[in-house]
């Protein structure tokens, strides 16, 4: 097994060897080996080799052949990538980002793998979210309703190795954890809680659930992050189910038009409340105020009156009855002379007293005349219209 | 010239008879070399190894985990006599090659179409045991349990171990499906119901409180309002009384005079009037008292 000497391996942590240094191990070490015997079994892959004796010019061919054998071990891991080297298929290290060598074809290889990317898989539809796989985003649940739900699952890697050695297909196996999953939690939760409320909550253990599943199949993947994108009942019913929203909108604001009417009706009572109290005192006052007043004159009055009692009753007397007798209408009947045959028309008396009144109270209030005016002064104001035309046209 | 070219046969010979007796297991593969047909050894180690050239063969066998995904989901009956469409897949990896290709003759396909087998006989027996809601929610975990057991026990038998069986979906047929649309419609349609009348009910309760408050304000007004009211009434009659009572009879004829004069202040007020009142006394004469 010489092949799998150790000293392959020799190599600084750093980056390449020193060419020069190598490459005369390398003779030294072949002419160790095999002496000048050459052509053996083992080595005979080399092409040619540096321990040959061959013409000077076919000897810087092979120098030629072999440097540039060597320089095909030189590789570059990218920021966030790790190279992953194998020696005859087997296992021996992986490398940081910067540049990197190896011992070449056929001993070593390298698999560079991009562990930072964020590679992303969507479950219940392709691309756009409309784009819908319904055979993926349909999905029971506990109350066996049946929801609409689509998620993107976003990954990275944190074990190369486990990455590549562990699955063939480990991308696949997102996608198909993912589904199960997601349809696990859902199926153990109720349809308003992953529709409403518990959006997040499902999310966070569906994500558990999948890096738990990934981890048991050792793919070296992690989960950052799983997005519901749309969690929402099937499009047969949605009708309904926007409806059953639109009702949590009108129960509130049949709720709030009650307010509002409650905010209308009480305040204004309080406005009637305070205008019967206000009128109340005023009422008082007006009242007392009249008492006393009331009660002041009797007394000045009366103060007077006890001077002279019989000529003070006498003159308030005459002087009230003068005031009505001269206000009101009146009929003075001597019943004594035949008041039998008297005949009073009554009704007419009052007809007449009440032309009286009108025409006494005429002037100041125009609807009493406005009616006799009424179409003398629609002619007159015609006329007036008429005669401005008349102006106005030349 | 001659030497050079020896030479060269001698490299190109060797690097066939090299190329034919070494081989290299990759970190993801377990290798089988064959005698004339026979088994003699198993490279689990990836690495380089040897053989003996044309005498021995190798057969390579990928070691990673693999993945039995069903393409159509198989149709299954639950304890109620339901029908569900199942979907799962099963991870799987060869742990023993020789065993494997012994029993498979190392083809991947038919130990799927074994395995398949297997979890479909597994999940038929535990389906009919138990109702949707059940393998839907409740034991989900430990169907996939039971069958990742059943599976593992039969397959260990070929070289296979399966990691994890897992359900994908579990759906009801389409015509089942849209009596489950039916019903969740149904059931909106009573959420919805249900809230637009408790709204209802919540606006009319606002309202009557509303009212209720009014009219409890209002008439808490009027009350208070009376009672001022009253007040004032009672302290003008105790003025009244108190002014009017040291001469009744002087205040009812004063108070008379003024109501008389209040009454009768208007023309279509008539008087009848007979001339022996006391007014007209000195109508009828100028001494009066001419009755």
């Amino acid at each position: 097994m010489a092949w799998n000497d150790p000293q392959w391996g020799n190599r600084n942590d750093g980056g390449p060897p020193d060419l020069d240094e190598l490459w005369r191990r390398f003779n030294q070490r072949l002419n160790a080996a095999f002496g000048r015997r050459g052509g053996g079994a083992h080595g005979a892959d080399q092409p040619g080799g540096g321990g040959f004796k061959l013409p000077g010019g076919a000897g810087l061919i092979v120098g030629i052949l072999i440097a540039i054998w060597l320089a095909s071990g030189f590789y570059i891991v990218d920021a966030g990538e790790r190279g992953v080297v194998l020696r005859f298929g087997k296992y021996v290290e992986t490398t940081q980002p910067g540049p990197r060598w190896h011992l070449p074809y056929p001993i070593e290889s390298v698999e560079v793998v991009n562990v930072e990317q964020v590679r992303t898989v969507e479950v219940g539809y392709r691309n756009n979210v409309k784009s819908k796989v319904l055979s993926e985003s349909l999905m029971l649940t506990d109350d066996e309703n049946i929801i609409d739900l689509q998620l993107s699952v976003q990954y990275i890697l944190k074990d190369p190795e486990d990455y590549l050695f562990n699955n063939r297909n480990p991308d696949e196996a997102v996608r198909q954890v993912a589904e199960s999953a997601i349809r696990e939690i859902v199926g153990k939760s109720k349809m308003d809680f992953v529709l409403y409320e518990g959006r997040a909550e499902v999310a966070d253990r569906a994500t558990r659930l999948m890096q738990q599943l990934l981890d048991r199949y050792r793919t070296g993947i992690q989960i950052s992050k799983v997005n519901l994108q749309n969690a929402q009942p099937p499009e047969q019913v949605q009708a309904a189910f926007d409806d059953a929203v639109k009702a949590g909108q009108d129960r509130e604001r049949l709720k709030n038009e009650g307010q509002a009417y409650a905010n209308d009706v009480i305040p204004r009572a309080s406005g009637v409340a305070a205008r019967l109290l206000e009128e109340a005192n005023g009422y008082k006052q007006r009242v007392e105020a009249n008492a006393i007043g009331e009660a002041e004159r009797f007394k000045q009055i009366l103060a007077e009156y006890n001077k002279a009692p019989q000529v003070t009753r006498e003159r308030l007397y005459l002087e009230a009855m003068q005031e009505i007798l001269s206000n009101s209408t009146k009929i003075l009947i001597d019943d004594k002379g035949g008041g039998n045959l008297l005949f009073l028309p009554l009704d007419k008396l009052m007809q007449a007293a009440g032309a009286n009144v009108a025409t006494e109270a005429a002037p100041p209030s125009p609807e009493n005349i406005q009616p006799a005016a009424k179409s003398d002064n629609l002619f007159r104001s015609r006329d007036a219209f008429r005669s401005r035309e008349r102006e106005e046209r030349p | 010239m001659k030497g050079m070219g020896n030479t060269i046969v001698a490299v190109v010979v060797g690097l066939i008879l090299l190329s034919q007796s070494i081989f290299t297991v990759d970190q993801r593969q377990a290798a089988l070399v064959f005698q004339l047909g026979e088994i003699v050894s198993v490279k689990k180690q990836p690495g380089l190894y040897l053989k003996i050239p044309l005498l021995q063969n190798v057969r390579l066998f990928d070691v990673r985990i693999l993945t039995l995904d069903a393409d159509t989901p198989e149709r299954f009956i639950t304890s109620e006599k339901k029908n569900v469409l199942v979907d799962y897949f099963v991870k799987w990896r060869i742990v023993d090659v020789e065993r494997f290709y012994v029993s498979f003759n190392g083809d991947e396909v038919r130990a799927m179409n074994r395995l398949a087998q297997t979890v479909n006989d597994g999940m038929r027996a535990e389906f009919g045991r138990r109702t949707v809601h059940d393998v839907v929610s409740g034991e989900r975990d430990s169907v996939m349990e039971v069958l990742r057991k059943k599976a593992d026990a039969d397959a260990r038998r070929f070289g296979v171990q399966v990691t994890d069986v897992r359900i994908k979906r579990v759906d009801l047929p389409t015509e089942v499906s849209e009596s489950v649309y039916r019903r969740m419609e149904a059931e909106r349609k009573r959420v919805a119901n249900e809230l637009r009348s408790t709204g209802a009910a919540e606006a009319e309760k606002i309202r009557a409180d509303a009212d209720r408050q009014r009219e409890v304000i209002i008439a808490e007004a009027y009350r208070d309002a009376q009672r001022i009211k009253g007040e004032g009434d009672a302290r003008a009659a105790a003025i009244y009384a108190e002014a009017f009572s040291r001469n009744p009879e002087f205040y009812a004829f004063y108070r008379s005079m003024e109501a008389y004069r209040s009454s009768f202040r208007n023309k279509n007020d008539i008087l009848i009037l007979q001339p022996n009142s006391d007014f007209f006394r000195y109508m009828k004469s100028p001494r009066g008292g001419g009755k």
